[in-house]
């Protein structure tokens, strides 16, 4: 059984259009990542799925039934918002009843689900505190357990964790897939930041310009990218990204970005009749090395502009033909800014887009 | 802050304080004075503590059931207007209406009609609708003139809530209604306090709508009360004094029992939370 069905979504405010066409399923218990940058319609989404915005056109079901016409309290679902939400008036245990109480439960049910939800939270001593008597890690552990408390059959998150500092960002990451591990429950979390997508979700939905760019398994987003804005917006450094023309000869591929050409091997595959056009050449940087060159390698020389040291590793930026490349291997001490060196990496780790898709990968 | 600006604005919140005071001072002196005090030329200045105006106040010219009247009459203002006002205000602050902007412009147009513009169509109103002579009578057009300024006041605090609050609300469970007066209302408080009294003091020293629609003592408030003190030879200053002060008395409790919060409600908007 889906946990979530998102059928042909389309929204449009006043005119303009912000989710074209939006379908994504989501198994039972499956963690699904809305990837995307900001004013990419991803929240927007989200409300829709809560029902807070009513979508214009396409239908959305929640565990298996069809929910367009159900209003929020009425959906079975708990959402995190961004800035929390907590109810400033009420303490740490009421803003947990209150939408127990609001469901007319039991007050012995209340109680239990409230020790419950906040022993596996460790909240149990702020029970009695008032929102603004915690920190931010405290206020979101506070708004996860009121969503949690509820059991509903779907989660919604809206960037829980992008108030949080960078540390209390990256151990609450931690603890919300031990949470989805332990709950079971289809959740679904809106976010900018990769690290979060790549870590938390089964399956990544990147969007942008309110279309779904791709979905996959974290792996396959990084792995194989579905366009050239999945692959600049996944990974970091971003992949870098040659625009240029491509030609077909016998049996390799001309690409052709300013100065830089590049030959490609390339085995005899449909590139839809076209020998020739417009592409985007891709090449993550750790797959670029300064090594001397393995077989199956292509190397260009180049100038280092500014070589940044992050301690474990080191991301150099090149100057190659008058285009901009960015390496990231581990610390090469003996490099200096101003030094030419000769850039390679394997040729099956090359990206080609043609028209905006993947194209055919390179063969090494 | 400049060091030599320090000196002349102290003196200007001098200034200020003792210029609005002076008024107040001077019949709350006057109001603990003997009848020769009052009368004396050159004025004294340190009355003699005397209770008398205060005892004739009460007992000959009936003060308490003006006060009564007085009460009847703000409360009931104040109930009504914020009862108005409160879902108004809250649809203003949250829907996308169309012409919300010129919905609250023309609010605080009608605000700034003086008020004998509507005085005779509003007589004739009340006259047949019965409404001469009663407290509904006034309590009515009351309502109608602090409107504007308690939706201004509560379309600023709503406005300053976060959304995100009330969709969390929606999302446990609670209707919209359920959403305004369980998570909307309690946060709103000081905004709620703030309307109250602005609209409580106003129906409270309103004097000429109060004199137009009253003209029968048994009905009539504070304010028109103690200016038909006056008795036929003498102008009772002792007494009024006296008056004066019961009637202000109630409004500066409640002011400073509820300073903060209208200080916080006046100032919404300014500082972020």
């Amino acid at each position: 059984m889906a946990g979530l069905e998102l059928r042909h979504i389309g929204k449009t405010f006043d005119r303009t259009r912000v989710l074209h066409d939006v379908s994504l399923e989501a198994g039972d218990g499956e963690f699904v990542v809305l990837l995307g940058p900001s004013g990419c319609g991803k929240s927007t989404l989200l409300r829709i799925i809560a029902g807070l915005e009513p979508q214009t056109r396409g239908s959305v079901s929640i565990g298996g039934r069809c929910v367009d016409d159900v209003s929020p309290p009425d959906r079975d679902i708990a959402m995190v918002f961004q800035h929390y939400a907590l109810y400033p008036h009420l303490t740490v245990r009421e803003n947990l009843a209150f939408g127990l109480k609001m469901r007319k439960e039991p007050k012995t049910v209340i109680e239990e689900r409230i020790a419950e939800t906040a022993a596996l939270l460790k909240i149990d001593d702020l029970l009695d505190r008032k929102p603004r008597e915690l920190s931010g890690g405290q206020q979101q552990r506070v708004a996860m357990g009121r969503a949690i408390v509820r059991k509903p059959k779907l989660f919604l998150f809206d960037e829980p964790l992008s108030n949080l500092d960078a540390r209390l960002r990256a151990s609450m990451r931690v603890e919300l897939k031990k949470l989805h591990r332990r709950l079971g429950t289809t959740m679904v979390y809106v976010t900018h930041d990769q690290a979060e997508a790549m870590t938390l979700g089964h399956t990544i939905a990147v969007m942008n310009h309110g279309r779904i760019q791709q979905i996959g398994r974290p792996d396959q987003i990084y792995q194989e990218p579905g366009n050239p804005f999945v692959a600049g917006f996944v990974g970091n450094p971003p992949m870098n990204l040659f625009e240029g023309s491509y030609r077909l000869h016998q049996r390799e591929l001309e690409f052709r970005a300013g100065d830089l050409t590049l030959r490609v091997p390339f085995q005899a595959q449909d590139l839809g009749g076209a020998d020739s056009g417009t592409a985007t050449l891709g090449i993550r940087p750790e797959d670029v090395t300064f090594d001397p060159p393995g077989s199956g390698h292509v190397a260009i020389a180049g100038t280092i502009d500014l070589i940044e040291d992050l301690g474990g590793d080191a991301v150099v930026y090149l100057i190659v033909k008058g285009q901009s490349l960015v390496a990231r291997t581990s610390p090469v001490p003996t490099l200096r800014a101003g030094d030419s060196v000769a850039a390679h990496w394997p040729m099956d780790k090359l990206h080609l887009f043609i028209n905006e898709h993947r194209g055919p990968l390179p063969s090494s | 802050m400049m060091k030599p600006l320090r000196p002349a604005l102290l003196g200007g919140i001098l200034l200020a304080v003792l210029g609005s005071l002076c008024p107040f001072l001077w019949f709350v002196l006057t109001s603990f004075k003997s009848q020769i005090q009052v009368e004396a030329i050159p004025p004294t200045w340190w009355p003699d503590g005397s209770l008398v105006f205060y005892a004739s106040a009460l007992v000959e010219h009936r003060l308490l059931h003006y006060v009564r009247n007085s009460v009847i009459v703000a409360g009931g203002t104040t109930v009504v207007a914020l009862a108005i006002a409160t879902p108004a205000a809250y649809a203003l602050a949250r829907l996308r209406l169309p012409g919300k902007t010129w919905i609250l412009g023309g609010l605080l147009g009608v605000a700034m009609f003086p008020p004998i513009i509507i005085a005779g169509p509003i007589w004739q109103i009340l006259e047949r609708l019965g409404g001469l002579n009663t407290h509904w009578g006034l309590v009515l057009p009351y309502v109608s003139l602090t409107l504007p300024l308690a939706v201004w006041i509560l379309t600023t605090f709503f406005h300053e809530l976060p959304v995100e609050l009330e969709e969390a609300a929606r999302i446990d469970g609670c209707t919209t209604w359920q959403a305004l007066y369980k998570i909307m209302l309690p946060l709103a408080a000081p905004g709620l306090f703030t309307a109250a009294i602005l609209t409580f003091i106003y129906a409270w020293n309103e004097f000429f709508f109060a004199l137009l629609i009253l003209t029968d003592p048994e009905r009539q408030t504070l304010p028109v009360g103690i200016a038909l003190f006056q008795g036929e030879f003498i102008m009772p200053w002792g007494e009024i004094a006296a008056a004066s002060v019961v009637a202000t008395l109630p409004l500066i409790i409640l002011v400073l029992l509820f300073q903060r919060g209208i200080i916080n409600g006046l100032s919404a908007g300014a500082v972020k939370g």
